[in-house]
């Protein structure tokens, strides 16, 4: 089999999180590969409806839930528009895991930060849920999220559980003029709600995901917050086909996002050219 | 005179006995690869180019090709239009192809393993290009399509006299008359070619073909075939160098420290991102993914050339355009052939065969371009201390 060649994956659940967002969940239909299938958290993979193509996305359940992985998507194209029409009990193709991944056993007895925006959280929750199903291996736990609107925020169900946990400290936001009546959560983008919020940076590391112009605004703000450039992580979601590091299409100055990343910290963000 | 040692490298072969192994060869069945001369007014879409409305000129391309018959082999020194990279990352090339059964759907794999087949006459330039290019295909994953059609195919180089002003082998770390990426190098001489074979593959086409050929002094040996070949391979040589000299590692490391320099920002002003310098590229070998449906409930998973040059190479989803303008899209080229690629895998992604700069209908000129690199490079080690 060569490496361009998919796994068939069957659908066996699905979350509609959002007017334009939803979440898959996906077994490999091989029994034997379904079993060996290991992953780490902030690895990525191609999924594919035969048809339309392959789309690139994080795999956003943690590697600690075994059996199955999760994908959370927004339509905005012609692969994510065919993933919108699949139901529970449909096959669709999976490649994957590919890419480097958060350095999460490094990161015992440290605070770790969360900061997401839109559908960054995806990556970001695949994090948050690997911590908290360790999480007596790691210090204070403190998230951040925001999306446009209410209707916008993913994940709804699990953001009411992490703000019930004792264990955790979350403040979700939403863009001005997102809010509804009865939103309890802030107001405002994301990063004034970091500033605000502004997590301890000593034996911190901090996790921030979102469109390219959250992460280039909120990098400022942790670093005035006492990050350091080595304590930050994120994610760079240049456009991908292959996710072998061969058809080109990431390659940005001296890095292969698919193969070198896509997890960067700050300080190798501010090594490469800003093409991404 | 006496049949080949094949214990020995270097040979002796007519063109008639070179046509008779092709002969040999087509006739066992084995697929042979070759540069052919196309009537270029044959093509319904040239009928009404000026070129083929003047009478008694009759205007050839140069292609490799499949040979039908030996006699097709030309062992001219014209460049194919395109490069060899077609016979091992063909423009579409079948992944995998999936049939669907009700919800069921079955995945058919695609053969990674190929009938052995030989290239003749190939440009040193394209060959090299394929060992620059095998590189990437193994880095960690291996690409079993590319190095399947490698494994399977037996290259034999012809040396080159240098085109035109456009080539510049030489500049970027092979020549003229290299084997690299190939099995074998024949060069012209008096009544024939001098043919050596470099790796095991070269000696088993020569061993299967023994009688064909006679054991021979290797070039700038005693003979005096030697000695020819060798001159003229200097001179080749000689004239590739006259057109381009850099010094390719300080090109990479001013490259690799300059990506804001004017002189890289602004590379792109002629360019317009038609792609043509990376179809005919031998090096350029970045590709999309794109299934397409041949009948309901069933398709092909198919890769196919793409090109960093296209507006929508980099462009995300959301209408973000990391490279949103020309000259950074150029400037990807430069820096990807030139700084990029030396550095990751020690190779330059370039073989100077100037095709880039033939088809270019914009006028960029790589060979421009890597001299005004070169001296910005040689500027700052000469007021560095
Ligand atoms: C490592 C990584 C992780 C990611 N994780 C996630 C995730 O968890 N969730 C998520 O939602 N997204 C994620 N993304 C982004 C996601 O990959 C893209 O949103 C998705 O691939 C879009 O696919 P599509 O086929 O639907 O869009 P496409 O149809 O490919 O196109 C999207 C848009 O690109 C443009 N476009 C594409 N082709 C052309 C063309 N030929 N001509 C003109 N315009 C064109 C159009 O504007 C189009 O609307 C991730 C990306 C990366 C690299
Ligand atoms: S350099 Fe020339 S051939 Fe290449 S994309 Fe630009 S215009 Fe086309
Ligand atoms: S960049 Fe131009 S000169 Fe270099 S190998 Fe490609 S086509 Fe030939
Ligand atoms: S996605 Fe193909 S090289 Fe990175």
């Amino acid at each position: 089999m060569n490496i361009y060649q998919p796994q068939l994956a069957l659908v066996t659940a699905v979350t509609e999180e959002t007017p334009d967002t939803r979440t898959l969940r996906l077994e490999l239909k091989d029994e034997a590969l379904r079993n060996a299938f290991a992953f780490h958290a902030g690895q990525f993979g191609e999924y594919s409806v035969f048809g339309a193509g392959e789309s690139t996305f994080c795999i956003a359940s943690p590697p600690t839930r075994k059996g199955f992985i999760e994908c959370s998507f927004k339509a905005v194209g012609k692969v994510t528009s065919a993933l919108r029409e699949v139901n529970v009990g449909d096959t669709v193709g999976f490649r994957g895991p590919y890419g480097n991944w958060f350095p999460v056993d490094d990161w015992k007895g440290k605070d770790v930060v969360f900061i997401a925006g839109g559908i960054g959280l995806a990556p970001v929750r695949c994090v948050i849920w690997n911590v908290l199903d360790r999480r007596d291996e790691f210090g204070d736990v403190t998230i951040v999220y925001g999306a446009r609107s209410v209707v916008d925020l993913v994940y709804k169900r699990e953001l009411q559980e992490w703000a019930s946990r004792s264990d955790v400290r979350i403040v979700t936001t939403v863009d001005p003029g997102g809010q509804t009546d009865d939103w309890k959560g802030e107001v405002g983008y994301v990063t004034p709600v970091v500033e605000a919020t502004a997590p301890q940076a000593q034996n911190a590391v901090a996790v921030l995901c979102g469109p390219p112009i959250v992460v280039k605004l909120t990098l400022p703000v942790l670093e005035r917050l006492g990050f350091a450039d080595d304590a930050i992580f994120t994610t760079l979601e240049n456009r991908m086909k292959c996710g072998l590091g061969k058809c080109g299409r990431c390659n940005i100055g001296p890095v292969y996002v698919c193969k070198d990343g896509p997890v960067f910290t700050a300080a190798q963000l501010k090594e490469l050219p800003a093409e991404y | 005179m006496t049949s080949a040692d094949p214990t020995r490298g270097t040979y002796f072969i007519t063109e008639d006995d070179l046509r008779a192994l092709t002969g040999e060869l087509l006739g066992a069945g084995t697929e042979v690869i070759a540069p052919v001369a196309l009537d270029v007014c044959a093509s319904p879409s040239a009928i009404a180019s000026s070129a083929c409305l003047r009478p008694g000129v009759k205007p050839i391309d140069i292609e490799y090709r499949a040979l039908e018959s030996a006699a097709q082999l030309n062992l001219g020194s014209g460049l194919p239009v395109l490069s060899l990279k077609q016979y091992f990352l063909p423009e579409y090339e079948a992944l995998c192809c999936w049939r669907q059964h009700g919800t069921e759907i079955e995945i058919e794999a695609v053969p990674t393993e190929f009938a052995p087949r030989v290239v003749l006459a190939a440009k040193p330039c394209d060959s090299a290009a394929l060992a620059v290019v095998d590189k990437v295909m193994n880095w960690d994953y291996a690409d079993e399509l590319w190095n399947g059609r490698r494994e399977a195919t037996t290259i034999v180089n012809l040396a080159c006299p240098v085109v035109d002003e456009s080539c510049f082998c030489t500049a970027v770390g092979t020549a003229p008359d290299d084997a690299k990426g190939a099995d074998a190098l024949l060069t012209p001489v008096e009544g024939g070619f001098l043919m050596e074979a470099t790796t095991d593959k070269g000696r088993a086409l020569v061993e299967a073909h023994a009688a064909r050929f006679t054991a021979e002094e290797g070039a700038g040996g005693a003979g005096a075939r030697g000695r020819q070949a060798a001159e003229e391979r200097a001179a080749a040589r000689a004239r590739a160098a006259a057109n381009l000299e850099i010094d390719a590692a300080s090109v990479r490391d001013w490259i690799d420290t300059h990506f804001e320099d004017p002189l890289l920002a602004a590379l792109g002003v002629r360019c317009n991102g038609c792609g043509a310098c990376s179809s005919v590229c031998p090096t350029c070998h970045c590709f999309d993914i794109v299934d397409e449906e041949e009948g309901i409930g069933k398709g092909t998973r198919r890769r196919c050339w793409d090109t960093c040059q296209a507006p929508t190479f980099t462009l995300h989803a959301s209408g973000h355009n990391p490279r949103d303008s020309q000259n950074p899209r150029y400037r990807q080229r430069i820096n990807h052939k030139f700084a990029i690629y030396p550095l990751k895998f020690g190779e330059v992604l370039c073989t100077g065969c100037g095709r880039c700069t033939r088809v270019c209908h914009a006028g960029q000129d790589l060979v421009e371009i890597l001299q005004a690199i070169d001296i910005a490079a040689r500027r700052r080690e000469a007021v560095s201390p």
